[in-house]
């Protein structure tokens, strides 16, 4: 990635943190609001493989942290785990098609709020668990579903194209060199 | 045969993320980066404010002009003159009624009776709970203020909760609805001691360490202990007591309080320039 790619993936994350902190923080329902940092690095994983997926996860995350009351580092390391599980996910799928970043926000939204409230717990915040945790996946995985398909467009514009990472790269042949 | 072999890559990648994000937890955890970390998020949080507050001062005139063209456009074929004036009148008249809620809520403040002698900052809320998973919200003064880290937070009802986190020019305030908020507090006569603990935003405080039998009024109120080592001054007013019962086996009474500030609905609060060791 050369420092041109670098400033417009530190543009999107801004962007994103920017909406994130001022539109979803008053888009309140019930108590809960929107979390679309989440969409950064399942948008990375299908665009650019589970290598990105992870790396925009944990910068995204880390940038996120700084404004949140929770454990700094554990939406790194939340958004690390989904990154890469994304782009390896999807290595196989047919990355340009619409449903895909639709089915993974919706997805990856639901696995992301539970594993943060774990996480949460067990690193000293056993509270986390105590939330309505229904209605934050409901909520996060609705408003990411909406978004996902110009949030992958985004991320698209910023990272260098689809890389073949994660994907079969080699052959082998057992026995021979 | 022929197999096919993945890059490694992306894998190590992972690994080092991974456990770059568990080192900053632990060392933040411990106190190893908590100054680092802080620092950074102070940084980060002044930095952000004029950009939070100028995107919001754009976003909520559009947001007032759509929804009042989407009204307007709805009543334009009926009688648009008339109707802008009762929406006019409705406008004015909800206006003033906030503004009287906001001059009732200032009053409040700068009438504390449970403060004493202490210092107190108003402060307006600028934003509820940053994330869904704990009961905070954000208020527009800072380190500049006098306001530091662990300091009260009250209304003119009672307890809001304590500052977490300080910035030059904005803090946050973890609620007593937090379910990491325990707030030593005194209840009956002669007094005893209890521990009343947050359970999740919107829901009432729990309260432990009343004794089986111990008989309590709905309504009665319980107040900070202020004893020697306490997150709080004393006599500041909590909760009163919506619930209590106790079990056939149990050595404990079930009590629930309901914080006396509305903290669903804060616009102005009060920081006590008071710390645990002042």
């Amino acid at each position: 990635m050369n420092a041109r790619d670098a400033a417009k993936v530190t543009l999107v994350v801004f962007l994103f943190l920017t909406v994130q902190q001022t539109l979803m923080l008053d888009l309140r329902i019930g108590g809960v609001h929107p979390d679309i940092m989440l969409l950064l690095p399942v948008a990375a994983g299908i665009v650019g493989g589970p290598g990105r997926g992870a790396s925009m996860g944990f910068g995204a995350g880390l940038a996120a942290d700084l404004f949140l009351p929770t454990p700094f580092g554990l939406t790194a390391l939340v958004g690390t785990l989904i990154g890469f599980a994304v782009g390896l996910a999807t290595v196989a799928l047919d990355r340009s098609s619409w449903w895909l970043p639709v089915v993974s926000a919706v997805l990856v939204s639901a696995v992301s709020v539970v594993l943060y409230a774990l996480l949460g717990s067990i690193l000293g915040e056993p509270q986390m668990l105590h939330v309505d945790l229904t209605r934050i996946v409901v909520l996060v995985a609705g408003v990411n579903a909406l978004l996902a398909v110009p949030a992958v467009r985004l991320v698209g514009w910023a990272l260098p194209a689809a890389s073949t990472e994660g994907m079969p790269t080699s052959t082998s042949t057992l026995g021979l060199r | 045969m022929a197999k096919p072999r993945r890059s490694r890559r992306p894998r190590t990648t992972l690994i080092i993320l991974v456990v770059a994000s568990i080192a900053i937890i632990t060392l933040d955890a411990r106190g190893g980066l908590g100054r680092i970390t802080s620092g950074v998020r102070t940084v980060a949080t002044d930095a952000f404010s004029p950009i939070r507050s100028g995107v919001n001062d754009i976003v909520e005139p559009i947001g007032s002009f759509l929804a009042g063209s989407v009204h307007y456009g709805a009543v334009r074929q009926q009688n648009q003159k008339l109707q802008n004036e009762i929406n006019s009148l409705k406008s004015q008249s909800q206006q003033a009624r906030q503004n009287e809620e906001q001059l009732q809520q200032i009053t409040a403040l700068l009438h504390l009776p449970f403060v004493g002698n202490l210092n107190t900052v108003p402060a307006e809320v600028t934003a509820y709970n940053a994330s869904n998973f704990a009961a905070t919200v954000d208020i527009s003064v800072g380190r500049a203020d006098g306001v530091h880290l662990n300091m009260p937070v009250v209304t003119g009802s009672g307890l809001v909760g304590q500052v977490v986190l300080v910035a030059h020019h904005s803090a946050t305030v973890r609620l007593i609805t937090d379910g990491a908020s325990s707030v030593g507090v005194l209840y009956g006569s002669p007094s005893s001691f209890a521990a009343a603990n947050g359970q999740g935003a919107g829901k009432p405080l729990a309260v432990n360490l009343v004794p089986a039998g111990t008989p309590l009024q709905h309504g009665e109120l319980f107040e900070t202990s202020g004893l020697n080592g306490a997150s709080f001054p004393a006599s500041i007013p909590v909760g009163t007591v919506l619930e209590a019962r106790t079990g056939l086996t149990a050595s404990q009474e079930t009590v629930t309080l309901q914080p006396l500030a509305d903290l669903t609905r804060l616009r102005y609060v009060s920081v006590i320039l008071w710390g645990p060791s002042t």
